[in-house]
């Protein structure tokens, strides 16, 4: 014979397993979501880093790094002189 | 996530090890009061190769004239180059020589740069790279 509790244990399960059957799209919909927003910004950040250390064809940088014993020059100053003594030179 | 992560950490090391490393001909100058000095690392010559860069700008002419005793400079005006010895750019060594610096010294700028050369290429490049410069004028 069924008791009360078993009944109560069997609507309660009843109505996990629907509350289950309508939640459960929505978690894994969010879920994707999620996983897709954290996978976005790691491959902006990975290509962001990338450019930034390899210089990408599309940088018109003509130099990788230039150190100078005083303050207040633009790093592409000395990289225009380098290329213009050679024009001097040549001429 | 943890492939992820796997993926960008080796980048971040990658973009964090690009430490400035100074050139010997550079640091021995750097610490010169009445020079500005100055090194190009990686100076592009064309689409694949690049060269190291050293400048020596003396700030006044009691400079500049101590600076070209210095390299031995004997002539005042226009440009003077010469092949330089690696690590005593000061003596002349053969165009042959490798790993040499093409020095080029403008009397006008009181300027003397120091260009690596390592390969046969890069010189080969540097010449190129003046006569494009000409071409495009």
């Amino acid at each position: 014979m069924t008791t009360f509790d078993q009944l109560w244990e069997q609507e309660e399960r009843q109505a996990l397993q629907q509350r289950l059957r309508q939640e459960y799209p929505r978690w894994q919909r969010a879920r994707r979501v999620r996983h897709t927003a954290v996978a976005s910004v790691a491959v902006l950040l990975a290509a962001g880093i990338t450019l930034s250390s390899f210089h990408f064809p599309l940088s018109t940088r003509n130099y990788d790094s230039v150190a100078c014993n005083r303050s207040g020059i633009a790093d592409s100053h000395w990289a225009a002189e380098a290329s213009r003594i050679l024009t001097i030179e040549t001429l | 996530m943890k492939r992820l992560l796997l993926i960008l950490f080796p980048l971040l090391l990658t973009a964090c090890s690009h430490e400035e490393t100074e050139l010997p001909l550079y640091q021995r100058y750097a610490s010169r009061q009445d020079l500005t000095v100055a090194q190009v690392k990686g100076f592009l010559l064309n689409d694949t190769l690049k060269t190291d860069v050293v400048l020596l700008v003396a700030d006044d002419s009691a400079t500049w004239a101590e600076l070209k005793a210095e390299f031995d400079i004997r002539t005042s005006e226009g440009v003077t180059s010469w092949m330089g010895d690696i690590d005593e750019p000061a003596r002349r060594v053969k165009r042959s020589v490798r790993p040499a610096w093409r020095a080029m010294a403008v009397h006008a700028d009181r300027t003397v740069a120091f260009y690596r050369i390592d390969t046969e290429a890069q010189r080969q490049a540097l010449l190129d790279y003046q006569m494009n410069t000409i071409d495009n004028k």
